[in-house]
């Protein structure tokens, strides 16, 4: 690794990458785009359209079969097997069907990833115990997984993505399972992260919250991706080409 | 509760079934190696008596009864003469009148003239312990060229015994060999079956960003503690009996076999659930870090 690749600014950069998977056509078709550090933006398209594929790129869970993507600075074919379970270590994944540990508690759920990293157990307890006061959850610190309703399993996933305050956090519809008022409250948990660094990308078919938070969408058609700007920009843009027409006429 | 690093397991039927074979395949193993250190031990002493010297007689009077006269001398430097030619022999003197004398004078006293007596002339052989004579060709140089020589029979069929003890010495090893070869296959079979079992929580922390080695390592200690937990107990039900084994033998009064272990062999016998944890450990986290190469 060169000292240029530790200091590059983007979180992560994708050139030319597509992606299939073995036996199969090319999900994922000829991808660039970069996310700059502290940027949000939301993942839409239809289903099949390479959401999960595109995020799993993201979080190294398969490697490009074309094109090169670099995460943190460091194109990903060439790293260790270390390397890469650092990188892991700055994500954070919100999975479409939450992935909780069933022989866990909630609490033991959220504390996962710290204690991957060794912290120490009166910090975990301390954090976990906030964050989940913050999703509604202090209620249901020891209950297990198939204890709980959807709703609240997706709350314990989103809780144990963001435990460990990561570089990038990406969710996988985080927000399926739960009512508009919670989906919010979600997002705005997101955004607070998103203030301080963390740079978010959410998978989402929930055009309201598309809508409501205004932020760029990485839009996927058939493995084609195309970047939209916030949508209030276009919708300003799209009154102001209206306004433009109506004066014209 | 919990523990806090017990993350990775749920309860599976391979965590019940792991230490029992263990247990068995210790109890077994610690058996055999307990009496093959006995037969170790037993060849020990016998081997010490066997090897340092050898003992030929040239008998004084034929088969009729008749003194052999001059022929005694003359077969006495040809044996000499053989034997000394022996590889593996060291050295080989007649005993002389005076020796004999002290050597016989348990049976006939200590003033009776030895010469007078049908008592045959005796060469002691003095053989390489490192490397002794092939006994069997020797005595048949002697048979053939000095008919009135015998060597000491039951030195040969001592010898024919330490073969035998040998082989079965080099039997116990090889069934030693197969336990530790099963006790491996167990472990990995077992392994391969929980990581089977575990596999979502695997490729979840993996994706969470754990090393290759905390995994690997958790596992190889996981199996290393519940294989060293069903050896000890296999040691311990074993040690009783095999001293109860000893015991029997301690009570037959013409027993040929060494019923003591030194300390270094009860120490080695203790030792076999360290053994099999360490084998255990290392087996687990050669076939863990395999299945993980799988993934990215």
């Amino acid at each position: 690794m060169t000292s240029n690749e530790t200091l590059s600014p983007v979180i992560a950069e994708f050139n030319g990458v597509s992606f299939r998977y073995k036996g199969n056509a090319d999900v994922l078709k000829d991808i660039h785009f970069s996310l700059a550090p502290g940027s949000f933006h939301f993942m839409t398209g239809e289903s099949g359209a390479g959401k999960t594929s595109l995020l799993g790129l993201l979080y190294l869970d398969h490697l490009p079969t074309k094109g090169r993507v670099r995460l943190f600075g460091q194109t990903v074919d060439s790293l260790s097997r270390s390397a890469k379970a650092m990188i892991r270590r700055q994500i954070g994944v919100v999975f479409q069907d939450y992935r909780l540990l069933d022989h866990l508690t909630a609490f033991d759920n959220v504390a996962l990833p710290l204690r991957l990293i060794g912290e120490k157990e009166a910090e975990i307890r301390r954090h976990v115990s906030e964050l989940l006061t913050w999703v509604g959850l202090e209620k249901q610190m020891r209950s297990y997984p198939q204890e709980l309703s959807g709703g609240e399993q997706q709350r314990i996933a989103i809780a144990r993505a963001v435990i460990h305050k990561p570089a990038l956090l990406l969710a996988d519809e985080p927000t399926g399972n739960v009512d508009d008022a919670m989906a919010k409250r979600l997002l705005h948990l997101f955004l607070e992260l998103n203030k301080l660094g963390t740079t978010v990308v959410v998978a989402t078919h929930n055009m309201e919250l598309v809508k409501t938070f205004k932020f760029p969408q990485l839009h996927l058609t058939h493995g084609k991706l195309d970047l939209i700007p916030p949508y209030s920009s276009y919708t300003e843009m799209a009154s102001k080409l209206l306004n433009k027409g109506s004066k014209n006429a | 509760m919990r523990k806090k690093n017990d993350f990775l397991f749920t309860k599976d039927k391979t965590r019940f079934y792991f230490p029992w074979m263990c247990w068995l395949l210790v109890f077994i193993g610690t058996f055999i190696c307990g009496g093959g250190m006995l037969v170790y031990n037993s060849l020990s002493s016998w081997q010490k008596g066997v090897s340092e010297s050898l003992t030929v007689q040239i008998n004084t009077y034929d088969e009729e009864g008749r003194d052999r006269g001059d022929l005694v001398g003359m077969d006495i430097e040809k044996a000499l003469s053989i034997l000394r030619t022996t590889p593996g022999v060291i050295g080989a003197s007649v005993l002389t009148e005076e020796q004999m004398n002290e050597l016989m004078a348990p049976w006939i006293g200590a003033d009776v003239a030895i010469n007078s007596l049908p008592i045959p002339k005796l060469i002691d052989v003095a053989v390489d312990p490192e490397n002794p004579p092939f006994l069997e060709q020797l005595k048949m140089d002697l048979s053939v060229h000095v008919p009135a020589a015998t060597m000491d029979s039951h030195r040969i069929w001592l010898a024919k015994l330490i073969k035998l003890s040998n082989h079965i010495l080099q039997f116990i090893i090889f069934i030693l060999g197969l336990l530790a070869l099963t006790i491996s296959f167990t472990v990995i079979y077992t392994t391969r079956s929980t990581l089977k079992i575990h596999e979502s929580i695997i490729k979840l922390v993996h994706m969470m960003g754990a090393k290759d080695f905390f995994i690997t390592n958790r596992y190889a200690f996981y199996n290393s503690k519940h294989a060293f937990v069903g050896s000890a107990l296999g040691t311990i039900c074993a040690l009783p009996l095999l001293w109860v084994v000893i015991l029997f033998f301690q009570r037959t009064s013409d027993t040929v076999l060494q019923t003591q272990f030194s300390l270094i062999q009860w120490g080695i016998l203790a030792g076999i659930p360290i053994i099999v944890a360490l084998l255990s450990f290392i087996t687990t986290f050669k076939t863990v870090l395999s299945y993980l190469r799988r993934f990215l």
